[in-house]
């Protein structure tokens, strides 16, 4: 690729050298007539030799004069290419400095200075109402997902309690009780997701922006305490490997998050009976579960992408998982080795 | 025992207040801010349910307002926000509980229930039923005067049962109160069967009643 100084100057010098190199003989044929005709008129008569020597001297002369002038042109050339260029691209190069530097997740106010030229005010201007655009449209995305889920809650309220209702009346019978049974339980499904929706774009709109020191170990004990009914319930064998006092910085609430999701994950993912490995180190931890089939890595984090309808899970977890990892910049990765699942976290 | 639904929501308003009187409360309601602050100054309430987004302010200035004019009514914050941030100010305002959009009624019953005993002194934060005996502020259940170890979910279970009796609980309502209001997020759906089953076995073993009935198949009812 070349540089767009270069190219223009490129071009220029070719076209000096072909107009150059054209006109020698033509110099060359004029001079000799000048010449010519000079000494007829003089009734001077040459030799050959003399006449062929001094031929020679023309094309000599008329070559050396050609190749000077060349040269000042080209160094002329050159040295105008540079000042004029400059100085005529470098709104060009600011504009670029300025979008190179453009990024959507912060943006800050973009501005471009007025340069004077018609060409560069315009582009100027379109780019800036491009870019106010795209703005525009993340930060109505961002913000859409967020109210889309807050006027949720309250329609969802009003169903929950209306079926709560149903199901106080009298006379009811087993099908009918089952029927707002499975309501139920498919509007629960619905809060969650939308309780996790909720909590992503948070994430992303960097809410829960204090950073303390947390006890991760402790975070870990404490949830694994509380998620002990389940291990059992589903005879799934653990194995912890904890190192006590391991420290990170970061919220509580997302690191708690982000744990309890990768337990519930293998816990509700594991076959039964199974086998649980958690296993935290200063700068790691990871969490193996028995499964039978890998997982495709590239798919796994996506919103929505491995949801079943046999899952009440609300296809968020990894998702969240993700976010807050890149949020703290940590590294999360998925592997599936020897029939487990391990998932792992480098802080 | 008188309840004040501030909710800007008519229908969910209109379920809650028919479940509450159902159990015996007397509810009022208010549909906005003025209307909420109005009712407030006139009325003493035993518990005040009160929407943090309501047309014409917001609901936790109705909190601080109780409290500056010392009343002592319960207040139970019902948020459409989830927000963490909410519930930390408005507990921290001075309100008893916090619950978030959607509930179930039955919840939302047995908070008002341990609220009201808690707030209120002597023996009432004892609930009895012949040979049992649960202390909701001690979290310890007695059958014949003898302990009974209950694990903290399980004890939570039999409040909600209790405070909700001769309702019938629908199993989801009793798998979102296991799960709670904990960040760990977890379909205990299929668990709920486990837990009563637990929390029956413990009870027929002290030798309590067989209150706990299963009905239509899937749903739960305490009987008095």
């Amino acid at each position: 690729m070349s540089k767009l100084l270069n190219y223009s100057l490129r071009k220029i010098i070719i076209c000096a050298g072909i107009v150059l190199v054209l006109s020698i003989p033509i110099y060359y044929f004029a001079i000799s007539r000048l010449w010519q005709y000079e000494m007829d008129e003089h009734n001077v008569m040459l030799t050959t030799e003399a006449a062929r020597e001094d031929s020679f001297l023309i094309i000599g002369a008329v070559t050396l004069l050609s190749v000077v002038f060349f040269t000042f042109l080209l160094g002329a050339l050159i040295l105008m290419n540079r000042i004029l260029s400059k100085k005529m691209w470098q709104p060009f190069y600011q504009s670029l400095a300025e979008m190179k530097a453009f990024n959507l997740n912060q943006p800050h106010d973009i501005s471009f200075k007025k340069t004077g030229i018609t060409e560069f005010d315009d582009l100027n201007t379109s780019l800036e109402k491009l870019l106010t655009a795209n703005i525009n449209i993340y930060n109505q995305q961002k913000e859409f997902a967020d109210n889309a889920s807050h006027e949720l809650q309250t329609p969802l309220a009003v169903v929950q309690s209306k079926l709560d209702l149903l199901s106080q009346s009298e006379h009811l019978n087993d099908a009918q009780f089952q029927l707002i049974e499975e309501a139920l339980f498919a509007l629960s499904r619905v809060s969650r997701i939308n309780k996790n929706l909720l909590l992503l774009t948070k994430i992303e709109n960097s809410q829960f922006a204090d950073k303390v020191q947390v006890d991760i170990s402790a975070v870990l004990q404490e949830l694994l305490s509380q998620l002990s009914f389940y291990f059992e319930e589903k005879e799934l064998t653990l194995q912890v490997d904890i190192e006590p006092g391991v420290m990170v910085e970061g919220n509580r609430i997302l690191l708690e998050i982000l744990l309890g999701n990768l337990l519930t994950n293998a816990i509700r993912h594991s076959s039964t009976p199974g086998t649980v490995q958690i296993t935290l180190r200063a700068a790691h931890i990871s969490i193996k579960n028995s499964g039978k089939t890998a997982l495709l890595e590239e798919q796994l984090f996506k919103r929505f992408a491995i949801t079943s309808s046999h899952s009440s899970g609300s296809g968020l977890g990894l998702a969240l998982i993700k976010q807050i990892c890149i949020r703290y910049g940590w590294q999360v990765g998925y592997q599936f080795e020897g029939s487990m699942h391990v998932f792992s976290i480098t802080f | 025992m008188k309840i004040l639904i501030i909710e800007d929501e008519p229908e969910l308003a209109k379920s809650m207040g028919v479940y509450l009187r159902d159990e015996g409360y007397t509810c009022d309601f208010a549909t906005d801010y003025t209307e909420g602050l109005e009712k407030i100054h006139a009325c003493n309430y035993d518990c005040i349910l009160l929407d943090i987004m309501l047309p014409g302010g917001n609901g936790l200035a109705i909190v601080e307002e109780l409290k500056r004019l010392k009343k002592n009514d319960g207040t139970i914050i019902i948020s459409a926000k989830n927000s963490l941030d909410d519930r930390i100010k408005g507990l921290h305002l001075g309100a008893d509980d916090y619950i978030s959009k959607p509930f179930y009624l039955s919840e939302l019953s047995a908070r008002i229930f341990s609220l009201i005993r808690r707030r209120q002194l002597g023996n009432v934060n004892i609930i009895e039923q012949n040979e049992l005996k649960v202390d909701i502020l001690g979290k310890e259940v007695t059958i014949h005067d003898k302990p009974v170890v209950l694990t903290k979910k399980e004890f939570g279970l039999l409040l909600l049962l209790m405070s909700n009796a001769n309702r019938v609980l629908s199993k989801s309502a009793l798998a979102e109160h296991i799960s709670g209001a904990g960040v760990v997020d977890f379909d205990s759906y299929d668990h709920v069967y486990a837990h009563i089953k637990n929390l029956k076995k413990k009870l027929n073993d002290g030798g309590c009643g067989n209150y706990l009935r299963t009905i239509y198949g899937t749903g739960y009812k305490w009987e008095i």
